[in-house]
């Protein structure tokens, strides 16, 4: 019924060799797989992360128009990532009343 | 014997369904796997003990592949998720298919990476289904954070689309309200091969819309881009009931299409034949990456490929073997498709052609049938036949249906579909190279697709054309 050459035998077995081999390697990794890791979601929905945000991005954030989505990123680049929200006060037309407003929209990671 | 390739792919694929209906520990699966092979390597000068060794072990593999597949790691969503809870769920992740939009709502699959519930975010990996509620349009590898309802598919679906989502491995379906529960990261992360033939296929899309009418439209889109969403729904029922439906989806005669077209074009700019076979193989992997890779797309596919390369090696094709390769590779890569209605009908068809059509031909045609159209007629007829006794079965336990009129529907309706497969494939090149000549094209075509639904819908009036049970 099955009639295979020895070379044809030799890459079967060389094939399935290397299947097998996979398949296990697989089922190791799968099997051993770090268990769940808590990590910081660098965006949430309503949030936007101060320090990744584009200003297309920023854009769409209440409160924050052209101009100010533009210092946002200036500031950012000139003095380096935001470590809190509170740094937003140092902005122009961030005044303290504005900022009560946006804060809770923003994320630092 | 030239089908030994077969017989294995045959045992392979009893290993899967034998492990599918006993519980068996994959360990155990493993180590007789394991054993077989090692006797297979010891006895491999001896034909007898090795072929018992090496069918032994192309079961014991099946059965390995498809536990293997079913066994996620502890980070997959299946496994972090057992059971949805009531409140919304948020997900970032990618959009890893072209998502499609019906009724103010785009739906899509969404490959997750990070899942946060109560406060907390998860490393999570999992392909989920995306019902999405918005009027914007989203895009293939567009990542984004979702936040919706969270549902198994077996609540409030049917059990064939429930083991059609399994078969893929989706367990959710996540629903999100609308546009305030998404947020756009702005960032690209799928391949840029698959965005590549998103956008040829929506080119082609508003080429095919842009000429022809809704009808036709949804028609050609189906027969050349494997777009079924655009169908009537009393066109998909005449024809499932004249058992025509087939001619909707893309398969190997498009391929072949595919392939005489880059042939032609080759050729005809003087490109040596085994370069024009070099280069049709890519042209073919993206058109199947077109087509949404699917089932029938990618047997063909695979079977056109190893013709391309049995003819540049000097070899002889062989249908049952091709046939096989495409089955294995797709099955190795998913074992759960043997379980799939598109495999199954997409390979028992052609290996039905294949098998029986040989044999029955050499039955009618006793005598050589001197009128070529007679010969073409009876020949195409056959085929049919061929295909029909081959999914009868497989029709009558899916669909509930037995059509005596096949053969005869088939018979009329196929080569008006090929007429409009070539005549779709000749609009798009048309628009390319001659758009003065695309409308007059186009109105030819709208003619023959209103003839083809007209003549489909006249034969399923006829009495005992269709029997549902």
């Amino acid at each position: 019924m099955i009639a295979f050459t020895q070379q044809e035998k030799k890459v079967i077995l060389f094939l399935l060799t290397m299947i097998l081999a996979g398949a296990g390697i697989n089922l190791l990794v799968k099997l051993n797989s770090p268990a769940k890791k808590v990590i910081l979601l660098t965006q949430d929905i309503g949030k936007v992360n101060l320090n990744t945000a584009n200003q297309k991005l920023l854009v769409q954030v209440p409160g924050i128009g052209d101009k100010l989505a533009q210092r946002i990123v200036e500031y950012r680049l000139k003095n380096g990532a935001f470590q809190d929200t509170q740094a937003l006060k140092k902005i122009k037309g961030i005044t303290a009343y504005r900022y009560e407003k946006i804060k809770d929209l923003f994320l630092v990671d | 014997m030239k089908n030994q390739f077969l017989v294995l792919t045959l045992i392979f694929c009893s290993g899967i369904f034998f492990a599918s209906l006993v519980v068996f520990s994959l360990y155990l699966a493993y180590i007789l796997a394991v054993i077989f092979l090692i006797l297979s390597l010891v006895f491999y000068k001896k034909d007898k003990p090795f072929n018992f060794l090496l069918v032994s072990l192309m079961f014991f593999l099946g059965a390995i592949s498809l536990y293997n597949s079913r066994i996620f790691p502890s980070g997959h969503i299946s496994n972090v998720i057992r059971y949805p809870a009531r409140q919304p769920y948020v997900f970032k992740g990618v959009i890893n298919t072209q998502p499609q939009f019906k009724i103010n709502q785009s739906y899509f699959i969404f490959r997750i990476d990070t899942l946060q519930k109560n406060g907390k975010s998860y490393a999570c990996r999992g392909d989920i289904l995306v019902y999405l509620k918005s009027r914007e349009p989203f895009y293939y590898g567009e990542e984004l954070i979702l936040r919706g309802d969270l549902k198994k598919p077996f609540i409030n679906t049917s059990q064939g689309f429930q083991n059609y989502l399994y078969n893929r491995g989706i367990f959710f379906i996540l629903r999100v309200k609308n546009d305030l529960d998404v947020l756009r990261l702005n960032k690209f992360r799928g391949s840029l091969l698959r965005k590549s033939a998103f956008y040829l296929k929506e080119r082609i899309e508003r080429i095919i819309l842009k000429y022809t009418s809704n009808l036709t439209a949804g028609i050609l889109r189906a027969m050349i881009l494997g777009e079924k969403s655009g169908i009537p729904w009393f066109v998909n029922d005449a024809m499932m009931k004249s058992g025509t439906v087939h001619i909707l989806v893309v398969s190997g005669f498009n391929v072949g299409i595919v392939v005489l077209v880059i042939e032609l074009f080759l050729k005809l700019i003087r490109i040596p034949r085994n370069i024009r076979f070099i280069l049709a193989v890519p042209i073919l992997i993206f058109y199947c990456l077109i087509t949404g890779i699917s089932t029938p797309v990618l047997r063909a596919t695979i079977m056109a490929i190893t013709f391309i390369l049995a003819s540049l090696i000097k070899r002889e094709n062989d249908s049952y073997n091709s046939l096989s390769l495409a089955a294995l590779l797709i099955l190795g890569f998913n074992p759960n498709q043997l379980f799939d209605i598109g495999f199954q009908l997409s390979f028992v068809s052609v290996l039905a052609i294949v098998a029986v059509y040989p044999r029955v031909k050499a039955l009618v045609f006793k005598k050589e049938v001197k009128i070529r159209c007679l010969r073409w007629l009876m020949e195409g007829a056959l085929v049919s036949f061929a295909a029909w006794i081959g999914t009868m079965g497989l029709i009558a336990k899916y669909f509930r249906i037995f059509s005596p009129i096949t053969v005869l529907a088939n018979i009329i309706i196929v080569p008006l579909s090929c007429l409009i497969t070539l005549g779709g494939f000749s609009l798009i090149i048309m628009e390319l190279i001659a758009p003065f000549f695309v409308r007059p094209f186009a109105h030819s075509l709208e003619f023959i697709v209103s003839a083809l639904v007209y003549i489909n819908l006249l034969l399923v009036k006829i009495p005992g054309a269709s029997l549902s049970f």
